[in-house]
């Protein structure tokens, strides 16, 4: 059935564009609705770290309201086997840019999805914001600029990076006591990445690396190198790596060993909560004298009143990356009220609203700010210890602006 | 009686029928039920008796015989010196699991040259089942302190997991390899694999992708003093039951009539067929056996390292291939000493710092036998069958 000709077509076309052009710039797309993407891993061991980041940016969209428009949310979820798949990453990231209303993103949530996903993001101009990727080579120096292509900044995180994490953990070590420490890592980019940092700071403060090995994911005999560090007169250990590369598999080989006394660091790779899979419920009673770090604020302002709204929603407490989550959300709508009092909301004018240098978001984190690569300049490391067999909130560490 | 789901999956291969004893080249697996074979089966006694020169030793071979206990002797003694009792305790251990494991790759090898992949994951499995009994159906949830009750739950666990396990074994050979015993080598290889596929995703639909805890029966804590250093029951027991399990393999392949019908299915299958070995049923008890060994092996992963996770049987799967190729694939023996051999390098490699290079070495080493000495340490006696 042929209806128009293609003069009419070009005709029907001509009309279109005229009248949008008499409706005035800021009506150009009112009415129309955006939606907001969600890229995270939702099933397995995943969906426990990652699905609290979820709700909140669910929730902050669903109170959220934009004269003349109408805000959605849609979900992809890139894990598989119960881990996140960069692959299927970057292949969410396409269903969203070939989703015309998607007008940003939030997530990912592990920095390795974050390498596969700013191409594609950066390529389509489309805004994203991370509640949690913490490497610093995703947006820092010339592995950022290879990453973004040499195009405008389009990925923002509220996290801060590994680099001032590793630190803050060697100076909470140190005045805690330690002088000889031995570390493992779990040879990957974050596992080494913060073991290295670690150990750089904790040798400028003046103490000393007893032993230092790499054991890759996958290994489940630590007793040789828990032995090691026996033999080398350890007083403390420092892990780098996530809970499923044996963090908690290493600190029950220590106390088989007869060191379960000895204070056990790691990073957010070990700062999973309590549910099952996690270092807590995995170690059980060796757990306890362990420390660990996240890269975000503790001491949220008005914790209490979000917690009530989020309750009220989910029936459960606010955790872990639920504020860093919400505050994304919040942030990009943020972005989208900018470029409709600017007058077009299109993804160009949301991605330069949020990454423009120096703007100040109001979000539930605080006040929260972008740099020139898109890292927030909210720079604090909260630092925690098992306490009971749960993480208990010891203090923060802010590296400022 | 005959076999008829054997021929269905090995379409246009050669199939001379169930008097095939007459044949010049006789079908075997499946098709020699019983009946026909009865005069074969009056004169097996004589041929049972005539394997026995297999292991009969002439002056030769008790100089070769000697040669190696020595050789393991001052191996021992060398790694003791260099790592020290506490790391060559952890050897020793982590040793007594490989070689449990490897020993199942090498027994089915052995019998009907199958590179058992999903051996790994029956292994991984049996952790399972040992965690799932242990928690669930015995109800503890640390360790047991008094002794009495201690042994009595850990008999227990043993016999329940290798009993479920052996099932288990013989179920995977029934449904995923008998269909294939006359297929090309290639077809039941890739079963294997997807055997292992299938283990995997079952463990992790109903444990979930994440480290699961296991009771470690025995308590960690136990230890004894040896020249001034601790050593823990714990790994003490382990190793044990380890060596009692290989020490009852070598007398079971040796003193019984099954384990010779085994040796004998091993070296010329056709050959034991037509004196009167059930070839079926022998290679079912390999895979019932080796499956069983993984079982316990899982048992003692579980009370040694008090954790188990659905991918575990890769990466041990692999490691315990390792070792039945380098203690030469096909040898009980050479199995066990090869996963020992492993984990003293594994083991060397963590006490003094390299452990990211352990993997490296192991398979290096892996690369340098297949290149250099294809046999393995202690030769096998199917080699000229391969």
């Amino acid at each position: 059935m042929k209806v128009f000709n293609k003069k009419g077509l070009s005709a029907l076309a001509a009309v279109a564009i005229l009248a949008a052009a008499c409706g005035g710039s800021t009506a150009s797309t009112a009415g129309k609705t955006l939606t907001i993407g969600i890229s995270f891993p939702l099933n397995g061991a995943s969906l426990a770290s990652a699905g609290p980041a979820r709700d909140g940016a669910l929730l902050a969209i669903k109170e959220a309201s934009i004269e003349g428009y109408t805000l959605k949310a849609k979900v992809l979820d890139h894990a598989k086997d119960g881990a996140h798949n960069p692959d299927q990453a970057a292949a969410d990231m396409l269903t969203f840019v070939g989703q015309e209303d998607v007008v940003a993103v939030v997530g990912p949530f592990n920095s390795a999805s974050a390498r596969a996903q700013i191409p594609v993001s950066s390529e389509a101009g489309l805004l994203q914001c991370s509640p949690s990727n913490t490497n610093p080579t995703l947006t820092k120096g010339a592995d950022g600029e290879a990453l973004r292509g040499g195009r405008a900044v389009n990925y923002v995180r509220v996290a801060t990076t590994d680099d001032l994490q590793g630190p803050a953990v060697a100076v909470y070590a140190k005045e805690n006591g330690a002088k000889k420490i031995y570390i493992l890592d779990s040879t990957d980019a974050y596992g080494k990445g913060v073991a290295d940092a670690f150990e750089t700071q904790f040798k400028t403060d003046g103490g000393t690396v007893v032993g230092r090995q790499g054991l890759p994911t996958g290994t489940t005999d630590f007793s040789a190198a828990a032995t090691a560090a026996k033999a080398a007169g350890a007083d403390s250990i420092f892990y780098g790596g996530v809970t499923s590369d044996g963090a908690p598999l290493f600190r029950n080989a220590l106390a088989q060993a007869g060191l379960g006394a000895l204070p056990f660091y790691g990073a957010d790779g070990i700062y999973d909560g309590t549910t099952e899979g996690s270092y807590i419920a995995t170690a059980g009673a060796n757990a306890e004298n362990s420390y660990a770090s996240q890269a975000a604020i503790e001491n949220i302002p008005g914790k209490a009143d979000f917690n009530v709204k989020f309750k009220a929603e989910y029936g459960h407490d606010a955790e872990g990356y639920s504020f860093a989550g919400y505050a994304c959300a919040q942030i990009i709508i943020e972005g989208i009220k900018a470029a409709v009092t600017g007058g077009t909301v299109t993804r160009e004018t949301v991605r330069a609203a949020v990454a423009d240098k120096g703007t100040v978001f109001e979000t539930v984190l605080g006040s929260v700010s972008f740099d020139a690569v898109g890292d927030t300049t909210q720079r604090i490391i909260s630092l925690y210890k098992v306490d009971g067999g749960a993480w208990k909130f010891v203090k923060e560490i802010n590296y400022g602006n | 009686m005959k076999a008829p789901i054997a021929r269905k999956g090995g379409g246009g291969l050669r199939y001379c029928g169930a008097q095939g004893a007459l044949l010049p080249n006789p079908p075997l697996g499946g098709t020699i039920y019983g009946m026909s074979l009865q005069p074969a089966r009056v004169a097996s006694e004589g041929g049972y008796m005539a394997t026995a020169s297999v292991t009969s030793s002439t002056p030769g071979r008790l100089l070769g015989s000697l040669r190696l206990p020595l050789s393991i002797f001052v191996f021992l003694a060398l790694a003791l010196g260099v790592l020290g009792i506490d790391q060559f305790v952890n050897a020793m251990t982590l040793g007594a699991i490989y070689a449990l494991v490897a020993l199942g790759y090498t027994m089915v090898y052995g019998i009907i040259e199958l590179i058992n992949f999903a051996h790994g994951d029956v292994f991984m499995v049996g952790s399972f089942v040992a965690m799932f009994i242990s928690s669930s159906l015995l109800g503890n949830e640390g360790s047991i302190t008094n002794v009495p009750l201690l042994g009595f739950s850990v008999l227990v666990l043993f016999a329940l997991t290798i009993g479920v396990m052996a099932l288990l074994g013989a179920l995977i050979e029934r449904l995923a390899y008998r269909p294939l015993r006359r297929a090309p080598k290639l077809a039941p290889l890739i079963t294997a694999i997807g055997v292992s596929f299938i283990l995997q995703n079952v463990i992790q639909f109903f444990f979930g992708p994440t480290i699961v805890t296991v009771p470690q029966l025995v308590p960690v804590e136990w230890a004894i003093q040896v020249a001034g250093s601790r050593v823990p029951l714990l790994n003490l027991f382990v190793i044990a039951t380890s060596i009692i399990l290989m020490v009852a393999l070598q007398l079971f392949i040796s003193r019984t009539r099954t384990g010779r019908a085994m040796r004998t299915t091993s070296m010329d299958r056709d050959a034991s067929s037509l004196m009167g070995v059930n070839i079926n049923r022998t290679i079912m008890i390999t895979f019932l056996i080796g499956s069983g060994l993984a079982g316990a092996a899982g048992v003692v992963h579980g009370l040694y390292y008090g954790n188990t996770n659905y991918s575990l049987g890769f990466q041990s799967g692999l490691k315990a291939f390792t070792a039945a190729v380098l203690g030469g694939i096909g040898n009980t023996a050479g199995a066990a000493l090869g996963g020992f051999l492993i984990a003293f390098v594994e083991v060397g490699a963590s006490a003094f710092g390299y452990g990211r290079w352990g993997g490296a070495v192991v398979f290096s080493l892996l690369v340098i036998f297949l290149v250099f000495r294809p046999t393995g340490l202690l030769g096998s006696h199917t080699g000229d069958r391969a």
